[in-house]
């Protein structure tokens, strides 16, 4: 228990996670009141089809806010001082005081989880706010489960996050890989062109636990279950590797 | 010692060269792009074999893949600046070359002498890669038409390298200007041209994209290659002045 509240302490102290509060937050409602804009001359024009996705699609693209989290929480640990400061690394202070591994990761992991929890629910209410400011009486209602599915999709891309830069070591390739994976132009959507196994993919699996897509391709439940495995994968092998790596490498 | 400008030009070229040719990351990064530019042209090829082809495609499948692949430009940039800044190297830097305007300006001489060559062959392999795939399937390809394509292709690269480069420069953090970067090419941008349709044109990337994209009689290009060249042009030299002002006025 301590030992995640040094984690909370340690990650409320990055000056960059203010930046993925920042993006977490408020992004998801910017996108949905700009798609709720184009939305509304559609309802007036009569030519709507996709009511039921508005605002849904903020929370799929804003997810790059817990990302950031994700990323920062690890690659924060292994930053290289500068030499002028004796060139450490804070990752060998956090260890000699929590000198479980295990413990270590598990407490991270658990900082990490809740806060993109907090994230999430703060997300969805602005952009359920933005969404009813603009459409007015054309509002959608937004189902329980649906955000459920996205408050579970925003927490385990951060803990996916989270794992992969326990790998690398270092945020600029899972930072790379996973914001582009979450734009419109993700590489999951033109792997799926080639190959039915993309659907596999955790972000495409785990849209599908609240976006109704068209090309929708699993239940939101499998999809949810998918998402599960692969962050148990991911952790799995963070953990065997964190666990046998030397710190000072 | 004194010694004459143009000999200083080509020692303080020498020693930026040094600095980013000694960065493994950069060499990561452009091994990992050209790698991941395959594949990805291996997967667009595929999937573009299934449909009718011809000379037109070819082109355009095998530079499909360009928007991914300026991501890994993006990083290149970044790092050849923001790398100064982790650890104290920037201070010997300046203490060696104490001329700030003029040291960020060799700094990008010396980017550009390693992205134009890495740009022009990583974009080059995906097209010829896309070519020989599908050499049964289509006409004869005009090697002017091509060569003109690729040029374009690597200018643009370049530019959005420079343009990353400013960015970092001042932001001096790799983590914020990854993100802003990355945030606003593959998921602002997207969103605009959506949204905004009638301004997206002349923001660095869609105008950009003029530069290497064959016209297509389907869409209404508005912006000309030439244009779409000045355009980013413009924009790279307004971040790199600016980026320029802001160093030479700062604590180091």
């Amino acid at each position: 228990m301590r030992a995640f509240n040094a984690e909370l302490s340690k990650l409320f102290s990055l000056p960059g996670i203010w930046l993925a509060f920042l993006i977490g937050a408020f992004a998801p409602a910017v996108i949905a009141a700009l798609d709720s804009i184009v939305e509304k001359e559609e309802i007036i024009a009569g030519v709507s089809t996709r009511l039921s996705e508005v605002g849904y699609i903020g929370l799929g693209l804003g997810v790059q806010g817990v990302i950031i989290l994700g990323v920062l929480a690890v690659s924060s640990e292994y930053l290289t001082e500068s030499s002028e400061t004796g060139g450490g690394q804070q990752i060998t202070t956090s260890l000699t005081v929590v000198p479980s591994r295990l413990h270590f990761l598990l407490a991270k992991a658990g900082a990490v989880a809740v806060i993109s929890i907090l994230l999430s629910i703060v997300a969805i209410i602005t952009t359920v706010s933005a969404t009813n400011l603009i459409l007015g009486q054309y509002v959608p209602a937004f189902e329980a489960s649906r955000l459920i599915g996205a408050v579970y999709y925003w927490t385990f891309t951060a803990l996916i996050a989270f794992g992969m830069t326990v790998i690398t070591k270092n945020g600029i390739i899972p930072l790379a890989v996973l914001i582009i994976n979450s734009s419109v132009v993700s590489f999951s959507v033109l792997l799926s062109k080639v190959t039915k196994l993309a659907f596999y993919l955790p972000d495409r699996a785990g849209l599908d636990m609240f976006m109704l897509m068209s090309d929708r391709f699993h239940t939101p439940f499998r999809g949810g279950l998918i998402m599960t495995v692969w962050v148990a994968v991911f952790f799995i092998v963070a953990i065997i590797i964190f666990h046998r790596r030397d710190v000072a490498v | 010692m004194s010694v004459s400008s143009s000999k200083k030009l080509t020692y303080i070229l020498r020693a930026e060269l040094g600095k980013l040719v000694t960065l493994p990351l950069i060499w990561h990064t452009l091994i990992g792009a050209f790698i991941l530019n395959l594949v990805l042209a291996a997967a667009f090829t595929s999937a573009g074999l299934q449909e009718a082809s011809g000379m037109q495609s070819i082109l355009n499948i095998g530079l499909a893949s360009m928007g991914y692949l300026q991501a890994g430009f993006i990083i290149l940039g970044i790092l050849a600046t923001c790398s100064e800044y982790t650890g104290g190297q920037i201070r010997t830097t300046l203490t060696t070359i104490p001329w700030r305007g003029f040291q960020l300006c060799t700094k990008l001489l010396a980017l550009v002498m390693i992205t134009v060559p890495a740009a022009f062959i990583i974009a080059a392999s995906g097209v010829l890669y896309t070519f020989i795939m599908m050499r049964d399937t289509t006409v004869v390809i005009q090697i002017d038409t091509m060569l003109r394509t690729l040029l374009g292709a690597t200018g643009y690269l370049t530019l959005t390298t420079l343009l990353s480069t400013a960015i970092g420069a001042l932001l001096r953090r790799t983590t914020p200007a990854l993100v802003i970067l990355l945030g606003y090419y593959f998921i602002v941008s997207p969103l605009w041209r959506d949204y905004l349709p009638g301004i997206r044109n002349y923001f660095p990337d869609t105008a950009g994209y003029y530069m290497f994209m064959p016209t297509s009689s389907d869409e209404i290009n508005v912006l000309s290659p030439l244009q779409g060249t000045g355009i980013s042009m413009l924009w790279t030299m307004f971040f790199f002045t600016v980026a320029i002002v802001f160093y030479r006025r700062r604590d180091a």
